[in-house]
């Protein structure tokens, strides 16, 4: 005879309440089986680092969109013609911290998790991480170099916090060596990393 | 152990991925308000990091999101308490 087994692990708890709730949505008919996922593969095909990679790309070549994307960041998104509509509130509002040699940028939220979506996609688990959110304000510095990224001394290091009101991604700087490079192998260079300023875009074979 | 050693991670584990989609789904079918639903993770989190070190292990995110997700859903009125309460 099989002993029934109580879940008392969280992971499975929490699991078990996940489906519950999901079974009872889709009993009252308010989502169906696929709703998730067809949710996520607008995460996976339409809304990710990808879109934010080919905006710094053309900003890169293109110097008046550059401007327009410091100046009026939704304007420039509005150019890219990327998918926005799904992120709902994550993606209105976004503005670009633009990285320069006297100035490193770094984005985090100290509240929760506001990303913005439509241009880097979903946050990586780290990013939650309430030490990370709470030291990057505190010692943006130290928590860069722990993340490999030492940043010369001389160079000021700029902390944006993303909240309700507005989501922030950076725009890195153009790594050298890159003259003769297309938009999309530019593209190729821009890591998400880079996007959220706790890494710069290596110049290529680095 | 810097965070970032799980990289481009999202999810740890598909309960979360499905609580996250489940959230998404029912904001974009005005079950509530996606603002809504982010102040109550604001609120949240900051009542777990009043009472938690800031690095202790126990943090789970989407606990909180899944918490807060089961609230938003009882305060719509589409599902009654007693039922989700059974877990």
């Amino acid at each position: 005879m099989q002993r029934f087994e109580y879940p008392n692990d969280r992971e499975t708890v929490n699991a078990a309440r996940v489906r519950a709730l999901e079974a009872l949505l889709i009993e009252r008919g308010v989502i169906t089986g696929d709703t998730v996922d067809k949710i996520m593969a607008i995460f996976a095909t339409e809304m990710g680092p990808f879109n934010g990679a080919k905006l710094i790309a053309k900003a890169w070549v293109d110097p008046s969109f550059m401007k327009l994307v410091a100046e009026d960041t939704m304007a420039a998104v509005e150019q890219m013609n990327f998918v926005t509509k799904g992120a709902g509130a994550e993606g209105e509002h976004m503005r670009a911290a633009i990285n320069t040699p006297e100035v490193h940028n770094l984005i985090i939220c100290t509240l929760c998790s506001c990303y913005p979506w439509p241009i880097l996609g979903l946050p990586p688990y780290w990013y939650k991480d309430p030490s990370f959110r709470a030291r990057a304000a505190r010692e943006p510095r130290k928590v860069l170099s722990e993340f490999g990224l030492d940043i010369a001394p001389e160079k000021e290091i700029r902390t944006w916090d993303s909240s309700a009101q507005i989501r922030w991604f950076v725009v890195p700087e153009r790594p050298a060596g890159t003259d003769s490079f297309s938009e999309e192998q530019l593209a190729a260079l821009v890591t998400p990393e880079s996007m959220m300023g706790v890494a710069i875009v290596k110049p290529p074979g680095a | 152990m810097p965070p970032k050693d799980n990289g481009s991670l999202c999810f740890s584990a598909p309960w979360e991925r499905q609580a996250f989609g489940i959230a998404l789904a029912l904001s974009k079918q005005g079950v509530f308000e996606w603002d809504d639903f982010r102040s109550e993770m604001i609120s949240s989190i900051a009542a777990w990091e009043a009472t938690h070190d800031k690095t202790d292990p126990n943090w789970d995110y989407y606990e909180i999101w899944l918490t807060v997700l089961e609230q938003m859903v009882q305060r719509s009125g589409l599902v009654d308490q007693s039922t989700l309460g059974s877990f």
